[in-house]
């Protein structure tokens, strides 16, 4: 399963409207939780489990992207929540970040896990992408850019 | 006339298209006496370029380096146990770098003349960057390759011989 087959428009922010590092992941995870009907323990569960990677180590990275992960037991395929925020964000690292990828795997296929992280950082590498994806109206626009 | 190949190289990477794929090659192992090889590249490559930009910390890598070596064994250990139900020798190999450049030197330093590999994404997206590494493969190997595209007539035809 490649990250195409990940995205759902449903699981796209735009704009996201949390100014801070745990409001951006509260809000992803959140958006995450109410498209599977999640329990309130199961999503302050992610919540927790992506605070706590983000301590060992911010994953903003250049060009304002930063691409929140975990790995959870009990997932069967894996997931991926975009936002988008209009004003960059202190996510932890060198520079801001606006453009958000909150990738949530099960723990029995780190092939595939790493396929989706890998083509994320692929994609963001493109100024273009980047730039067409911080520009985008709405999440319709978000998700038309991955399948044109 | 004899078939146009003697080395047949099937790539794992533990999907089903791969599992469909090991299948076939011992199909056609099967058939024509080639000489099989099975490879799985662990995706260290991939592993790096996230640690640089920044994605991956270190002890991420080394767990999911850990990881991915359990799995590439248990996936060539599974080619190797269903090619030896069909009585058919396998040579196998785990590999570390990018999955196409290893099949690559593989095919070059191994003198193999057909590549079989899972199926291909469906085309949803004209971005590069998207490609996957079958379709980096299929471009790259400059022996004729074969897609093997998962359903229940190459599981049957499996089951049959």
């Amino acid at each position: 399963m490649g990250l195409l087959d990940i995205i759902e428009k449903e699981l796209i922010i735009v704009p996201l409207t949390a100014t801070d590092r745990n409001g951006i992941i509260e809000s992803l995870v959140d958006r995450y939780a109410s498209s599977r009907n999640l329990s309130d323990d199961r999503r302050r569960e992610i919540v927790a489990a992506v605070l706590e990677r983000e301590s060992m180590g911010s994953t903003a990275m250049e060009r304002g992207i930063a691409i929140p992960h975990v790995k959870l037991a009990g997932m069967e395929s894996p997931s991926v929540v975009i936002g988008v925020s209009r004003l960059p964000v202190d996510f932890g690292g060198a520079e801001k970040s606006s453009i958000f990828f909150l990738v949530l795997a099960g723990d029995d296929n780190p092939s595939e896990f790493i396929q989706i992280l890998a083509s994320i950082t692929r994609l963001c590498s493109s100024d273009m992408m980047v730039r067409m994806i911080k520009n985008a109206r709405n999440a319709d626009e978000v998700h038309q850019l991955f399948f044109d | 006339m004899s078939a146009p190949f003697d080395d047949i190289l099937v790539y794992l990477d533990g999907s089903e298209g791969s599992m469909a794929a090991s299948m076939y090659a011992i199909l056609l192992a099967k058939e024509t006496g080639a000489r099989l090889h099975g490879v799985y590249v662990i995706n260290t490559k991939a592993l790096g370029d996230l640690v640089k930009a920044h994605v991956f910390i270190s002890s991420e890598r080394a767990e999911f380096l850990e990881e991915l070596k359990a799995d590439a064994r248990r996936h060539v250990r599974h080619l190797e146990k269903i090619a030896a139900k069909k009585n058919i020798a396998v040579e196998t190999e785990i590999l570390e770098g990018s999955p196409s450049a290893e099949v690559l030197k593989y095919v070059r330093a191994n003198s193999i003349d057909m590549l079989v590999i899972g199926q291909l994404n469906m085309i949803r997206s004209r971005r590069e960057e998207l490609a996957n590494e079958n379709e980096r493969m299929l471009r790259s190997v400059p022996c004729p390759v074969f897609v093997a595209k998962d359903s229940d007539e190459i599981w049957n035809m499996f089951e049959e011989i």
